[in-house]
C-alpha cells in the first residue's frame, strides 16, 4: 500500500488530531509538573545563623561536619524564585519575599546542612520542619498553620518550636538559664529529656492531658490539672509548653 | 572690648583723663555698638547741661550741717526699721485663737458644709488611691468586661480579616483550604475559652488561653495577609 493512500485512509485521518492532541497535552503537562531543583554551598565559620522563611513546603535541618551550609531545594513550580543572601556569618533565604508578585509558587522543599553549631530561625506557612544535631545558641521552629515540628538532638539556649495543627515532638537537653517555649493549638507535644534535666515549668491544656511521668514532684501546683507551675531540680531553665486541645507529655531519655 | 568696660571708660573719655591707646580702642567700640553710642551722647548730654549752668544753683549754706541732718533722719530710721523686725511674732494658730470670731449663722453653717465637702473629698481620694481592696465587680458585670474587650479586639481582627479576603483569590485552592481549617481551630479555641469565661470570669486559665486564642489568629491573619 502506497503512503498517499495510507494517508488518506479514513481511520488515519481520524486519529491523526487525537494523536496530536495527546503529544501536546503530554509536553505541556510534564511542563507544568516539571520541578525545579537548586543546590547551592557556602563556606561559613563554625556559628552560623540561618534564616529561612518559606511560604508552603518542607524544610530538613541537619548538621554536618563541614564549615559550610549546603542548601537544596525543590520547587514544584518554575515560576518559584529563590535568591539566598549571605551576609558575615549568616544566610538569609526569604520565599515571600523574592516571590512577591509571582503568584502562586507552590510548595518549595529545602534541606539545608549546617554547621553543628549553627542557629535556625524557621517559618512557614504550611509544612513541615525537622531539625536535628543542632548545638547552637538558638532554634527557631515556626509554622503559621499546620505543619509537624521535629527537634532531634537539640541543645541550644533557646528553643521555640509553635504551630496551629500538628504535632510538636523536642529531644534534647535544657542548657542552664536556657528558655524553651513550646505551642499547639491542636496538636500532641511531647519532650523528651534527659532525668537529670532541671527546669521551672509552666504546661497549661484545658484539654487537660498533661503527663509530666518521672518529672513529676510535689512541689507542683496544679489548678484542676488544666495548668502545673513547678521547678524540676534547681529550676535553672525556663520552660513554657501550651495547648489547646491535646496531649502534652513529658519523657525521659 | 565689651559694653560693660566701655561705658565704665566713657567717663574718664568724657573728662579726657583716658589714654590714647585705651581711646582708640573705645572708640573703635562706639563706632560699632550704637548702646554705648547711645550712652555716650546722655552722659555727654549731662555733662554740657552740668557745664552750661554752672553756678546758677548755689550750695546752700552751712552744707555741712544740712548734710549731718539729713544722715542723722537715715540713720533713726533705719533703727527704727531694725527694732520692729526684731519684735516675736505671733504663730498662726496663737493668731487664729486669740482673735475673737464673731459668726453670723448662715457664716457658721457654710463654714460646716466646706468642712463636710473636705472630709468626704479626702475619703474618696484616699480610698480610692490606698484601698488595698479592689472594687467588688459582680460576675455579670466582669464578664461584660471581658466581652468588651474581645469586641475591641475583633474590631483590629476584621480589619486584618478584610485584608485578607482582598489576597484570598490569589492564593492556591490547598493553601485557601489550610487557612480557613486553621482559622476554625483557633476560633474554636476563642469560644470554648469565651464561654468559660462567661461561665467563670474570675478563671484566669480560660483568660490566658482567650488571650492567646485571640493574638494567634491577629498574627496568623497578618502574616496571611501578605501573601
Amino acid at each position: 500500500m502506497k503512503a498517499t493512500s495510507l494517508f488518506r485512509s479514513t481511520s488515519v485521518r481520524r486519529s491523526l488530531p487525537f494523536a496530536v492532541a495527546t503529544v501536546i497535552a503530554v509536553c505541556f503537562s510534564s511542563a507544568g509538573f516539571a520541578q525545579q531543583h537548586l543546590s547551592k554551598r557556602y563556606q561559613t565559620g563554625k556559628n552560623v545563623r540561618i534564616e529561612l522563611r518559606n511560604i508552603s513546603g518542607t524544610i530538613v535541618v541537619e548538621s554536618w561536619n563541614k564549615d559550610e551550609i549546603r542548601l537544596s531545594a525543590t520547587m514544584e513550580s518554575p515560576n518559584a524564585h529563590i535568591v539566598p543572601k549571605q551576609m558575615d556569618e549568616s544566610l538569609i533565604v526569604d520565599v515571600m519575599n523574592d516571590n512577591r508578585g509571582r503568584g502562586d509558587v507552590g510548595d518549595v522543599n529545602f534541606k539545608l546542612q549546617v554547621p553543628v553549631s549553627s542557629s535556625v530561625d524557621l517559618e512557614t506557612r504550611r509544612g513541615q520542619i525537622s531539625v536535628s544535631n543542632i548545638r547552637g545558641s538558638s532554634v527557631r521552629a515556626h509554622v503559621s498553620t499546620e505543619g509537624d515540628i521535629e527537634l532531634t538532638n537539640i541543645t541550644a539556649g533557646q528553643v521555640v518550636a509553635q504551630n496551629t495543627i500538628g504535632n510538636i515532638f523536642f529531644d534534647g537537653e535544657f542548657s542552664t538559664g536556657g528558655t524553651y517555649e513550646f505551642k499547639s493549638t491542636k496538636g500532641d507535644i511531647t519532650i523528651r529529656i534527659p532525668g537529670n534535666s532541671a527546669f521551672r515549668l509552666v504546661a497549661a491544656s484545658p484539654a487537660r492531658k498533661i503527663a509530666l511521668g518521672e518529672f513529676w514532684n510535689n512541689g507542683f501546683k496544679t489548678q484542676d490539672g488544666r495548668r502545673y507551675v513547678g521547678d524540676v531540680g534547681d529550676g535553672r531553665s525556663s520552660v513554657s509548653v501550651t495547648n489547646f486541645s491535646g496531649q502534652i507529655t513529658f519523657l525521659r531519655k | 572690648m565689651n559694653c560693660e568696660k566701655c561705658q565704665e571708660l566713657i567717663h574718664d573719655l568724657l573728662d579726657g583723663t583716658l589714654s590714647r591707646a585705651d581711646e582708640f580702642t573705645l572708640n573703635t567700640h562706639l563706632n560699632e555698638c550704637l548702646d554705648c553710642q547711645s550712652v555716650r551722647q546722655d552722659l555727654s548730654a549731662i555733662l554740657g547741661f552740668c557745664r552750661s549752668h554752672r553756678g546758677e544753683y548755689e550750695t546752700p549754706p552751712n552744707a555741712q550741717a544740712l548734710w549731718l541732718r539729713i544722715r542723722n533722719v537715715v540713720e533713726a530710721e533705719a533703727a527704727n526699721v531694725k527694732v520692729k523686725s526684731k519684735a516675736p511674732r505671733k504663730s498662726f494658730l496663737a493668731d487664729l485663737f486669740g482673735r475673737s470670731w464673731e459668726l453670723s449663722l448662715p457664716q457658721l453653717a457654710s463654714f460646716a458644709v466646706a468642712i463636710m465637702l473636705l472630709v468626704s473629698i479626702v475619703t474618696v481620694v484616699g480610698i480610692r488611691r490606698f484601698g488595698n481592696n479592689p472594687p467588688i465587680e459582680q460576675p455579670q458585670q466582669q464578664a461584660s468586661n471581658i466581652n468588651e474587650r474581645v469586641f475591641h479586639r475583633q474590631q483590629v481582627i476584621n480589619y486584618w480579616k478584610q485584608r485578607v479576603e482582598l489576597n484570598k483569590a490569589r492564593w492556591s485552592p490547598e493553601m485557601r483550604d489550610t487557612f480557613d481549617r486553621n482559622l476554625q481551630v483557633i476560633d474554636a479555641a476563642v469560644t470554648q475559652s469565651l464561654n468559660e469565661l462567661n461561665r467563670n470570669p474570675h478563671d484566669d486559665i480560660s483568660e490566658q488561653m482567650l488571650n492567646e486564642s485571640l493574638n494567634d489568629k491577629l498574627a496568623l491573619l497578618k502574616e496571611f495577609s501578605d501573601l
